[in-house]
């Protein structure tokens, strides 16, 4: 949007009594540069403008005087060559604002036409066209095109006699990033997307066809943030990705979101306008091995290619190709400083066939612990299942963290055998059966575990056990801590298959605090409100639904007698029925324990199970 | 139940000869770490599968030189209905590991050991380091 004042910039002057001669502009020139020479000294000032988007107020203030005062000269001086009377200030941006005033008057594409036929061989790109009043307003972002706009002035003769004025001046329009301008982005951005090589090509970003009408420059530190945020929602695993030619002169915008280029080895930054190889410094999180910054002011800062290539390397130690050259293998001692492990996978699996059934386990426990009433999963313990937990403060630097929430609660029963040496003790920690299991976890704080936090790896799966490990993490509620803090778990599960369903043999639960990355990446994806399609619904009275389900429900499971007696003997101990009872309701609900104790809840509620069934 | 007390307190023992042990091999005698799994152990690093005692041993050879120390540890045998009646513990500590003298970093790991003749070997080991070891 055009700024109200700005009729009082003299930039240029449309008044044809003022008229210089080349020599003349040339001290202006001078002053010119000596303004662009310690604006490069104001940089910071420059920053700040740029954030506050306002760089037309200082900067166009500023360069006016300087033409005043030039045309000062050119009075006393006077005379000269109409067609160079005016000269262009090279703007801090690169960044011009064309001013036409009556623009209105004319048609779209009859003003356009005209400019670019006027402009050739130069490139005609005005971006953000629009009108303000009667005046017609757009951005180019090359100088030569701005100048060559403005030696126009006064030289056209238009349809209607009059001559078309053009005002120009360094500067750009503040921008507003409304969703659907964020939505716009998008779409360009999946457009230049390449999936086959994860590369993403914002080359000239704001000069893209579906872009152009409005002011989508990356040099805006909020343009550049939109992008950042819509690669790390979008395309997280982003490789390659170039800003040529984007009138770049910081990358402040980028360092805030740096997280989001993890995978970024591939970073091209040709033809910007960065002036210092320290706009680097903060970028070092990112795994370059191929960098360009050919056509920045900062390369002529190097009088030596080799200074160059190891201020590069300082910041990006991997970069093995600089400005399309391949750079010589950088010399280290044989002795590695990096420490080169296998990436963390989130998940193993020793047998696929497993994975179903733990999917299925993990999501029907958690549902059921996650909630006030844990009782349910009194069905997820064997009857002889043993449960015991052990916890720690981290070490080391993680422990200088002063808001790290204690973990009180937990040290009264941790079963660490380095403390713990008693052997009764040692006994007593360790919880035996599923009554006395499920009632301490009862007493545990209240949680709310991230599911998709957790790692698994299963890694045995045989036909009488599996062994699954789980981590991630979970946050305590009603503790008493004023903010409910995120703690680490790394628990091991022994499962047992006991009739056609699965349960928990052995427990080892092991909590620590979150650290403080750990926790900025908790729970970061909501939580789906229902298990994962294919799985049961949530249940509305947990105490009906089955922790354990049978893994193929519907098909018929042959059973011995012994794991009939089994099964018999927990329905009994669950429900208080005798053995005839138990029987005939296992009997009646294919023999699955979990539906057989749903079958059994759903009865005595409504109080129909006779008195004799309880008799023994 | 005074049968399952003393092997709560053999699960006890065995696990603290066994992690110091272990984490000694693991650190300076590297060779000999395939001598203490079965011959159809599982390993998952970080969620890295490796089967096997010798590709087990090789795999821990290529990772950088190590330093464990324990901060907890906890043991329990595993039920007989699981087992077959075969004497398994399940055993879970945790500490601090560094890698080439760099910052110390937290993980955590698991074994399921079974006495094979007389000697205890490990059938399944399950290591996580929740934070990034590269730095």
């Amino acid at each position: 949007m055009p700024k109200p004042n700005y009729n009082n910039k003299h930039w240029i002057r449309d008044n044809d009594e003022r008229i210089s001669d080349n020599r003349d502009r040339r001290v202006a020139f001078k002053q010119g540069r000596n303004f662009k020479n310690k604006n490069r000294d104001l940089s910071s000032a420059v920053r700040e403008y740029l954030v506050d988007e306002d760089i037309d107020m200082g900067l166009g203030g500023g360069s006016g005087k300087n033409i005043r005062r030039s045309g000062g000269k050119k009075g006393r001086h006077g005379g000269g060559e109409p067609i160079h009377k005016r000269k262009l200030l090279e703007g801090p941006t690169g960044w011009y604002k064309i001013l036409i005033p009556y623009g209105e008057k004319y048609e779209k594409s009859f003003l356009q036409k005209l400019l670019l036929d006027k402009l050739a061989p130069l490139p005609f790109l005005p971006v953000a066209w629009q009108s303000s009043g009667t005046a017609v307003v757009f951005y180019v972002d090359d100088y030569k095109t701005a100048d060559k706009l403005l030696s126009l002035s006064h030289q056209v003769q238009l349809p209607n006699g009059f001559k078309l004025i053009v005002k120009v001046h360094p500067g750009s329009p503040a921008v507003d990033i409304t969703p659907q301008l964020k939505e716009k982005m998008k779409l360009v951005m999946a457009k230049r997307y390449n999936s086959l090589n994860k590369a993403l090509d914002l080359t000239k970003f704001h000069a893209d066809p579906d872009l152009k009408n409005d002011f989508c420059a990356l040099f805006k530190p909020q343009i550049l943030i939109a992008v950042l945020d819509i690669i790390g929602n979008e395309i997280p695993d982003l490789e390659a990705l170039s800003l040529n030619d984007n009138r770049l002169m910081f990358l402040e915008g980028m360092k805030k979101s740096i997280n989001k280029l993890n995978n970024v080895k591939i970073f091209h930054l040709r033809n910007n306008k960065l002036r210092d190889i320290s706009v680097l410094d903060g970028l070092s999180d990112m795994p370059i091995v191929d960098l360009v910054l050919d056509g920045n002011p900062l390369c002529d800062k190097f009088k030596e290619q080799s200074s160059y290539i190891s201020a590069v390397r300082k910041v990006f130690p991997k970069c093995i190709r600089l400005d399309e050259v391949d750079l010589p293998p950088p010399i280290s001692f044989d002795i590695a400083e990096e420490i080169n492990v296998p990436e963390t996978q989130k998940t193993f699996l020793c047998s696929l066939e497993g994975e179903p059934i733990i999917r299925q386990f993990l999501e029907q426990y958690y549902l059921i612990y996650d909630t006030e009433n844990r009782q349910p999963l009194l069905q997820a313990y064997h009857e002889n299942a043993v449960f015991s937990y052990t916890m720690c403060h981290p070490s080391g630097s993680l422990g200088k963290d002063k808001n790290s929430a204690w973990l009180n609660w937990y040290q009264t029963d941790n079963r660490n055998l380095l403390k713990v040496s008693d052997s009764d003790r040692r006994t007593k920690l360790l919880r035996q059966g599923q009554l006395s299991v499920v009632s301490f976890l009862q007493e545990m704080p209240l949680s709310k575990h991230d599911i998709h936090s957790f790692t698994i790896d299963l890694t045995l799966f045989t036909p009488t056990m599996i062994c699954l490990t789980i981590s991630g993490m979970f946050k305590e509620l009603k503790s008493g801590h004023k903010v409910p803090p995120i703690r680490y778990f790394f628990r091991t599960l022994v499962i047992v298959p006991v009739g056609s369903g699965f349960c928990i043999s052995n427990d080892e639960l092991h909590i620590t605090n979150a650290t403080a990355n750990q926790a900025k990446e908790a729970f970061k994806t909501p939580s789906l409100p229902s298990p994962l399609p294919g799985t049961a619904a949530p249940p509305s009275t947990p105490v009906a639904s089955p922790v354990i389900q049978p893994v193929a429900a519907g098909i018929p499971t042959i059973l011995d007698e012994a794991t009939k007696q089994e099964l018999v003997k927990q329905v009994a101990l669950q429900t208080g029925m005798n053995w005839e009872f138990s029987t005939q309701c296992l009997d009646g609900n294919n023999w699955n324990l979990a539906e057989a104790s749903a079958a059994f809840q759903k009865l005595q509620s409504q109080g129909s199970i006779p008195p004799e069934a309880f008799i023994k | 139940m005074d049968q399952f007390k003393n092997r709560v307190h053999e699960a006890c023992r065995i696990a603290e000869e066994f992690t110091k042990l272990y984490y000694e091999t693991i650190d300076k005698r590297r060779h000999l770490l395939s001598r203490l799994y079965l011959n159809s152990a599982v390993l998952s690093w970080n969620g890295n599968g490796v089967k096997g005692d010798s590709d087990i041993e090789k795999f821990i050879k290529d990772l950088p030189l190590s330093d464990h120390t324990l901060t907890t540890l906890d043991a329990q045998p595993i039920l007989d209905i699981a087992v077959n009646g075969q004497l398994t513990f399940i055993i879970q500590a945790s500490g601090t590991v560094k890698y080439q003298d760099k910052n110390p970093k937290a993980f955590q790991q698991n074994f399921v050991i079974t006495a094979q003749g007389d000697k205890w070997k490990i059938v399944s080991d399950c290591f996580r380091s929740p934070e990034p070891l590269g730095k």
